[in-house]
Parts: C-alpha cells; sequence; structure tokens
C-alpha cells in the first residue's frame, strides 16, 4: 500500500515544508517529488528513494532527509518523519493510512554547515507535528 | 472516533506543477526513471541474497563490510556507493550491466 504525504502546519498556519519547496529553483521542486513519490510508493524498511533518501543519526535520530544539490552547489535537504502505526494509532491522528510528514526544508551554500540551532528548529516543529491529535496538516 | 484529515493536499500540488510547469515536469520525469533504476538494482541485490539463502551478516563478511553498512545498504540508510553495488552482485554471482535504450 502506497503511504500518503502530508506536510505539517503550525499553530500560525504556516506550512514551512510547502514555503521551501515554493521558493527552490523548478527543478529541485520536481527532484523532491521524484524522491518522495518513490519512497512512499515503496517505503521503509525497503530500499527506495535512489540514495537522495537517508535515515538520520545522533539528535535527528528518528528523522529523514532528503539530500539534493542544486544549482551552484547549494546543498538542498527536506526534513520528514514517518507517520506509522496501528490502523487505530493513524486513525486516532486522522489518518487511513501511513505517512511521510514532511515538516522543513534547508538550504546551504555548499561546504557550509548546518548549525545546531538550524537543526534544533527542524526538531521543535517535528515535535509539535508528533505533540498532536489528530495531526496538524496543510490541507 | 476521530475524523479522517483531507491528505490529498501533496497529491494536488505536485498534479497542480506537473500541468503548469513543463520544466518541474521534465525534471520530475526524468529524475523518476533514474531513481527507479537505482531501487531496482539494490531491491534486485536483496533479492539475489535471499534466493542465495545469505544473511545479510554473511554478505557483509564476504564482501569485507561491517553487517551495520550491509544493514542500512539495503534500507536506504545510506547512499549506495557504485563500488559496494559491485562487489555485492560478485558476492551474489551477478553483474551490473548497462543497457543501452533501442533506438
Amino acid at each position: 500500500m502506497a503511504w500518503g504525504v502530508v506536510y505539517y502546519m503550525t499553530n500560525a498556519g504556516k506550512v514551512p515544508a510547502e514555503e521551501f519547496l515554493d521558493s527552490c529553483p523548478a527543478k529541485v521542486d520536481a527532484r523532491f517529488a521524484a524522491v518522495l513519490d518513490a519512497v512512499r510508493n515503496a517505503p521503509p524498511p525497503q530500499f527506495s528513494g535512489g540514495g537522495y533518501w537517508e535515515a538520520m543519526h545522533g539528535d535527528m535520530g528518528g528523522y529523514y532527509e532528503i539530500r539534493l544539490t542544486g544549482p551552484g552547489r547549494r546543498q538542498y535537504r527536506l526534513f520528514c518523519v514517518l507517520d506509522n502505526g496501528s490502523p487505530k494509532e493513524l486513525r486516532k491522528r486522522g489518518f487511513a493510512r501511513p505517512q511521510i510528514a514532511v515538516i522543513a526544508g534547508m538550504v546551504k551554500d555548499s561546504g557550509t554547515k548546518f548549525t545546531n540551532r538550524d537543526y534544533a528548529r527542524v526538531r521543535k516543529l517535528g515535535s509539535e507535528y508528533l505533540g498532536h491529535l489528530p495531526r496538524r496538516i496543510s490541507v | 472516533m476521530a475524523r479522517l484529515l483531507d491528505t490529498t493536499k501533496h497529491d494536488r500540488r505536485l498534479a497542480r506543477r506537473l500541468k503548469e510547469d513543463p520544466e518541474f515536469r521534465a525534471e520530475f520525469e526524468r529524475q523518476r526513471r533514474q531513481i527507479a533504476q537505482i531501487d531496482s538494482v539494490v531491491r534486485q541485490l536483496d533479492e539475489l541474497r535471499k534466493e542465495a539463502g545469505m544473511s545479510k551478516a554473511e554478505l557483509a563478511r564476504a564482501i569485507g563490510r561491517e553487517p551495520s553498512s550491509i544493514r542500512r545498504f539495503f534500507t536506504a540508510d545510506v547512499n549506495p556507493e557504485l563500488k559496494t553495488v559491485a562487489a555485492i552482485a560478485d558476492v551474489l554471482d551477478a553483474r551490473v550491466e548497462v543497457i543501452p535504450h533501442l533506438a
């Protein structure tokens, strides 16, 4: 069964991942969409996503990122969590099937690093998403 | 019982982008083809491993790698390296081929 793809929406009604994707060059946006398409159709633990989809570790354990290189070698990242569980649990979250929840995205120049604060911001958004029943998503 | 949420936003956004932006559509289709090829190679290797009755740990030992690295290889936790693909194919008595499309 193919999973769904949802975008987290904040309390203030902002949708960080969607805003990020809208700001990306068309080709980068398309590549993110192609990776999401592959992963939703063959979700973990299967191999999927052409190597662009990777599990994160350390403080970011539990998150997955799509890693792309865009124009000018800029590094684009899209951060996701897998929202899976029993049918009963999914129903409480408002879902009929498991979802890839897209939390946020970031971009950096080649050779630079995201800061701990950058990652903490993603984790904060992810925690907010996971802390709501039913989930708060962009519709 | 909780009400089901409308989870169609991504699909609607994708459909709109595919319809409105030829550059987006061309890149999406190109990437889908490329990703499908890579995913197919890794999944075929996993199928060959299972047919050979080989555990991931045994496969890892056969190519001189840590079992954890092979577990990650088959579950998309890492970007697959071509040299690892070739080494696994060799151990499983297979080879990686590039087949040109017919003109």
